[in-house]
């Protein structure tokens, strides 16, 4: 498709036609054009080619900070105290450092699945072939990558194309980066401005990557009905040979299991994952498992289950190493991004490697092929398996007993505990035997082994939790539906209508990492909450696992409950973390597909449509990493809001609208050029909430837009209003900005709302075909 | 004060979507295993009518046996200056959703066809007599069409007084349907404009006739006159039809009036029963797509639901979208089921005789109004996959446009390309014409000539689609 750098130098040429002399012709590039859509106004965007676009958002949703660390320890000025109106060496105050830290956190995630996404292109082109074409959804899907036609306006055909699109990414994370250097960029709303903009160029890498994977190694295709594969403790049967896969990226993984096809032992040896790996191998292969999210990883190596442990990219833990040591499980690393300090084998004979490996030569080893990964892993666990024999560091239930006996009650473990669990008090009943209150515990435990490195008395706290629940956790096994990659057009034409309108009342994203105040259940309830209500349900990452984790009276998960299509009440997982831009995806084809929007390189039309019609609402519950930051501001540049959990706050600012300023709250109607108040629909972009009652909650009232139809904005209200009176008691007090005229009140409800109303000296308003870019005003032909 | 105050469920849209399985249900009123069941909404004169009261021909819900089916029968009878018989419809199918708003009480499918159940939970909560229900369905009648003054609904689940009246059911149904269907849009001097799509399709105005339903499926000539009287300043409006313009295309002066004001001036003309010139604008939610294949002169039809691709390779989502958006585009045409058992069907470019592909499921549906002579030579994905099976199905068949092959041939000869593409390709920064090094007689020199273009976009030339401009005729 696309050529780079011709360059011909013509000293002296003579035709019929002419004489050409010291003609130099130089093209940066050349490219076939093939595409009838015309290109829109943005292709590529640089860093402030979106920034008035940006600053209408942020004049809406002024950044709230919550500075996590009052001081700047970045450069040898500081450290500097920016304490009320006081500023830094460098002149910065609170504001634009908190926002620089916010810029700082996206880049990093931005960089991350950029990266994966280069490493991903480079190695499949390699591997298989740069021609690959790119399929997501064969007769299905029309526009294959949604994010990125509308962010570079290319159309990408085969595997090599993605290129172009990723130089750019890398480019503008290298601009982005720059900007937090000292003495760069001086304005809060610059960097958020520019917050938003990494957002948007991590959608871009995600989506890559994604597509990439999809096409080449054949996972399910826009699937409704992408199969179900066993997730849990006792998903696998680790009576076999095991290997664990944890991280991101899944070369190595797909290695292993080639390497097991081709030497025919699949079934013989058992490949289970953790994070997002464990999404993408199941999406590869149905002999898989998945063991849980990535909070599961120092429960599931210290259980000893896994006899090796390969780890790719992403948040992996840190010491995964020297926990895998402890239990006599060698471990293989396999990015360039995570090597762990070991040694590079790549370019040693396997047979070298393996035997090291199997006789406790050496830890680990670092190899940097995925394929030389699959045949080490496969032949190292086949010999390490039966000399380890599942050998677990888990206490007995008598050491615990008697270990709590000597605890001091100190308080130190749950002061650690990021989410202040009743160690202490736990370790109290085991101390007479009781163990019940520590195996409550780890339903809610995040894995994060803090109680351990807290413990004045070096007992190993967390062994201690899932050896409490161990009996349970070991009979556990549950379904879910693997990731079906993207939305297919036709779906969206379908829901297109009933979304827009507000008849589907919203589309929820139950998305991000296992930080969960208490546990992941609230997320599955959560979930089944909304698809009961008819919202579709998206989901993907850690949160699409930890739903999975509860079973009805029927001893069925709500994967198993409800349809994977993207319909009303359906619940889909679309995969890993780089799956989410189907999410954003599904949107931005809402305004395309279904509204005729133009999608080339009109990121702003398009960003202005959703933000005004379509009812979409992210919720990371448990978002923990710098990736979780970059994958939400993609979504608030787009205009969709997000929700976090109760850590979420630890962000450092919220994007917050002020529902008591009406100035706020205008926008043009189209069709006649008039500002026109519209409430507060969507009243923040980007806000924590307490508690999973106030979520809910917020999910609701967030999917209103401007545009509702009164049918719409009747539905949507009712579960605003009906959430709120179960959940609070009460009724909210705000409905009065919401009823634009009397049919947008819910009809079972209209004595009490009219009376509201009236006492709050309602007046009717309009409803508008909202913008908030002047130049779509249409323009009346013929006059 | 809630609405519902002395109801003892709750009520509300969100148990619209409930489901009760049989486990968890206590009783069932018609259903499958029920033969007599129905429901009917008849509108009377005011003085026939007691407003508020609520009959029950017994035995009423508590008297029921936990886990059976009974024999039911719902009559909702209403008057108000406003009400017409020919709402009658439009108020019965109300009943499907407000009985859905209950909470435990379920709803299926329609007039002699329904099937109802009772959760134990709800009876267990105490909503043990039609009395509540028919309060529920008294106020939410009353207050969501105002144009009701006076209600009153019976109960009947007695068999043997289901039965006459089952019977008489379904002669006012067939009746009602008889007129329905037989009423014609020159009969009437007003049809309706909907413009709720105007929000993902802001140039788009269905027009909704006795003969056309909206594109959705959604929306008949009656369901736009009762919106429009109901709610006045909603999305349906009357359109005056004005004067008759072209009878055979379907224009009328008042729909082109309509339309261009609705339109923003956009669209100023529109043929309501052809598929050509000035064809209906299309939505984006339409039910189904007629195209166009000009190799074989006659329409391909694919509905929503059809996942292959269609006859001419391409799948619903593609030909969906060289229409949609509030176009007009010649040869495509969105459009709804119901539209396809009109006489006016594409009355224009030839009807039924001029289709030539449809998907089996379709052609199921809609096989009744395809005049018989021709049904077995329309070709479904069975018998044809690709144009070139087509052709040949149509040929063996002795399908009407096979006539038209010879002429048609013709025509392409003497067809040129007129229309202007309305999107114009991005300008190159060199093009042939800017540079002309090939225009003959002259000589041209280029000396220490640097030519630097950052990058070079390359069009592949498009060829006109010939076709599209052949049946405009």
């Amino acid at each position: 498709m696309s050529k780079k750098g011709v360059h011909v130098k013509v000293d002296e040429f003579k035709t019929d036609v002419g004489l050409f002399k010291n003609l130099e012709l130089s093209i940066g590039r050349i490219v076939e054009e093939k595409w009838a859509e015309p290109m829109g106004p943005t292709p590529f965007p640089e860093i402030t080619t979106l920034r008035d676009w940006d600053m209408k958002l942020l004049q809406r949703y002024k950044p709230f900070y919550l500075p996590f660390c009052d001081v700047c320890c970045l450069c040898t000025f500081g450290k500097c105290d920016l304490t009320g109106d006081k500023r830094g060496a460098c002149g910065l105050n609170m504001a634009a450092q908190q926002s620089r830290i916010v810029l700082l956190a996206c880049c990093i995630g931005a960089a991350t699945h950029i990266a994966h996404a280069r490493h991903l292109v480079e190695h499949l082109m390699e591997k298989y072939d740069r021609n690959t074409p790119l399929n997501v959804g064969g007769l299905n899907i029309d526009i294959e990558a949604p994010v990125t036609r509308l962010v570079c306006g290319i159309k990408a055909e085969r595997l090599k194309d993605l290129e172009d699109a990723l130089e750019y990414c890398e480019k503008q994370v290298t601009h982005l980066l720059s900007a937090t250097h000292t003495g760069q960029e001086g304005s809060n709303l610059d960097f958020e401005s520019k917050v938003l903009h990494a957002g948007m160029v991590d959608q871009v890498g995600m989506e890559i990557a994604d597509l990439a994977q999809i096409s080449v190694l054949g996972f399910p295709k826009a699937d409704p009905e992408a199969p179900l594969t066993d997730l849990g403790f006792a998903a696998a049967d680790v009576s076999k040979p095991t290997i664990l896969v944890i991280g991101h990226n899944v070369p190595s993984s797909v290695g292993i299991i080639d390497y097991l096809t081709d030497k025919g032992l699949l079934g013989k040896v058992e490949v289970v994952g953790i994070c997002c790996t464990a999404h993408d191998i199941t999406r590869y292969s149905s002999m898989a498992k998945i063991v849980g999210p990535i909070s599961w990883q120092l429960r599931y190596i210290r259980s000893g289950l896994a006899d090796l442990i390969v780890v790719d990219e992403q948040c992996i833990r840190a010491d995964a190493l020297v926990e895998a040591q402890k239990v006599k499980a060698p471990v293989i690393a396999s990015s360039p991004k995570n090597c762990l300090g070991l040694e590079n084998r790549t370019e040693n004979p396997s047979e070298q490697v393996i035997s090291d490996l199997v006789e406790g030569k050496v830890p680990g080893a670092l190899i940097l092929n995925p394929d030389k990964v699959g045949e080490v892993a496969v032949e190292t666990v086949l010999k390490v398996a039966p000399k380890r024999n599942k050998f677990s560091i888990i206490p007995k239930k008598e050491e615990i007993i008697k270990d709590a006996q000597e605890c001091t009650e100190c308080n130190e473990c749950m002061r650690a505990c990021p989410n202040n669990m009743p160690i202490p008090k736990a370790m109290k009943a085991a101390a007479k035997g009781d163990l019940n209150p520590l195996a409550d515990i780890l339903e809610d435990c995040i894995g994060c082994g803090r109680c351990d490195s807290a413990c004045p008395n070096d007992f190993p706290l967390h062994s201690f939790i899932v050896k409490a629940g161990e009996e349970q956790l070991l009979k556990e096994k549950f379904k879910m539906r693997v990731g079906r990659g993207a939305i297919q057009d036709v779906e969206i034409r379908n829901v297109g209508g009933p979304i827009v309108l507000g008849e589907i009342p919203g589309v929820v994203a139950l998305v991000g990492c296992a930080n969960y105040p208490k546990g992941g259940k609230e997320v599955a309830e959560i979930a089944e909450e909304f698809a009961k209500r008819r919202f579709i349900v998206v989901t993907s990452g850690c949160a699409a696992m930890s739903m999975a984790m509860v079973k009805d009276e029927e001893g069925k998960t709500i994967y198993e409950k409800y349809p994977g299509a993207f319909d009303a009440g359906g619940i889909l997982n679309v995969g890993s973390c780089v799956s989410n831009p189907h999410i954003a995806g599904a949107a931005i084809k809402i305004a395309s597909i279904f509204a005729k929007r133009k999608l080339r390189a009109n990121y702003e039309e398009i960003a202005d449509y959703i933000l005004n019609r379509v009812g979409a609402v992210g919720l990371a519950w448990g978002a923990m990493s710098q990736k979780a930051a970059s994958i939400a501001s993609g979504f608030w540049r787009l205009g969709v809001p997000v929700i976090v959990g109760p850590h979420g706050s630890k962000y450092r600012r919220m994007l917050l609208g002020r529902k008591d300023i009406d100035e706020d709250w205008y926008v043009y109607n189209a069709r006649t050029g008039e500002k026109v108040y519209v409430g507060p629909t969507p009243e923040h972009l980007f806000t924590a909430a307490e508690t999973k009652e106030e979520a809910m909650v917020l999910i609701a009232k967030l999917c209103m837009r401007p545009n509702d139809t009164s049918k719409g904005r009747a539905v949507k209200l009712t579960h605003y209003i009906d959430l709120h009176k179960r959940l609070y008691s009460v009724m909210p007090d705000d409905i009065h900005l919401y009823v634009r005229n009397q049919a947008d009140i819910p009809i079972t409800m209209k004595d009490e709302i009219l009376k509201i109303l009236e006492k709050k000296e309602w007046k009717e308003m309009g409803i508008p075909d909202p913008t908030l870019l002047p130049r779509l005003i249409r323009k009346t032909k013929g006059e | 004060m809630s609405m519902f105050e002395d109801i003892p469920v709750d009520v509300g849209v969100i148990y619209e979507g409930e489901r009760i399985r049989r486990n968890d249900m206590h009783i069932e009123l018609g259903g499958p295993d029920i033969k007599e069941k129905f429901e009917l909404a008849r509108v009377k004169k005011p003085e026939e009518i007691e407003d508020g009261k609520i009959t029950i021909v017994r035995p009423d819900l508590k008297d029921m046996q936990e886990g059976k089916s009974y024999s039911f029968g719902i009559l909702i009878e209403v008057a108000g200056p406003q009400l017409e018989p020919e709402l009658e419809g439009v108020v019965e199918r109300r009943i499907h959703a407000y009985c859905n708003f209950i909470e435990g009480f379920m709803h299926l499918n329609q007039r002699y066809d329904i099937w109802m159940r009772l959760s134990k939970k709800s009876f267990q909560k105490g909503l043990n007599s039609f009395e509540y229900i028919g309060k529920v369905l008294h106020r939410l009648f009353k207050s969501e069409l105002p144009i009701i003054e006076k209600m009153q609904v019976t109960f009947f689940t007695d068999p043997e007084k289901v039965k006459p009246l089952y019977n008489e059911a379904l002669g006012i149904y067939e009746a009602r349907d008889a007129r329905a269907r037989g009423l014609k849009d020159e009969e009437v001097d007003r049809f309706y404009g909907c413009a709720l799509c105007q929000s993902f399709a802001p140039t788009h105005v269905c027009v909704i006739t006795p003969q056309r339903y909206s594109n959705c499926g959604a929306i008949s000539w009656f369901d736009g006159r009762a919106a429009a009287s109901i709610d006045p300043k909603g999305p349906v409006f009357a359109i005056e039809k004005g004067e008759l313009v072209d009878a055979e295309k379907g224009e009328f002066s008042g729909v082109n009036e309509a339309v261009k004001k609705k339109s923003l001036g956009e669209i100023t003309r529109v043929w309501l029963y052809t598929s050509f010139g000035y064809p209906h604008t299309s939505c984006g939610c339409f039910e189904g797509v007629a195209f166009y294949i000009p190799e074989v002169d006659g329409f391909g039809i694919v509905h929503r639901g059809y996942k292959e691709a269609s006859v001419n390779g391409l799948a619903f989502s593609t030909i969906a979208d060289s229409t949609a958006g509030g176009r007009q585009v010649d040869g495509f045409h969105g459009l709804s089921i119901e539209y396809m058992r009109s006489p006016k069907f594409l009355q224009a470019d030839g009807g039924w005789k001029r289709v030539v592909w449809l998907p089996k499921e379709v052609k199921e549906r809609v096989k009744d109004f395809i005049p018989a002579e021709l049904v077995d030579k329309i070709a479904t994905e069975e018998n044809a996959k690709t144009v070139d099976d087509l052709k040949a199905f149509l040929k063996e068949h002795n399908h009407p446009v096979v006539e038209h092959w010879k002429e048609a041939a013709v025509v392409i000869a003497e067809a040129t390309p007129t229309e202007t593409r309305e999107e114009a390709p991005a300008v190159p920064v060199i093009t042939a014409s800017t540079l002309p090094l090939t225009a003959g007689g002259f000589k041209i020199i280029l000396k220490d000539a640097k030519i630097y273009a950052k990058k070079v976009i390359i069009h592949s030339e498009k060829t006109e689609k010939k076709g599209e401009s052949i049946a405009k005729k």
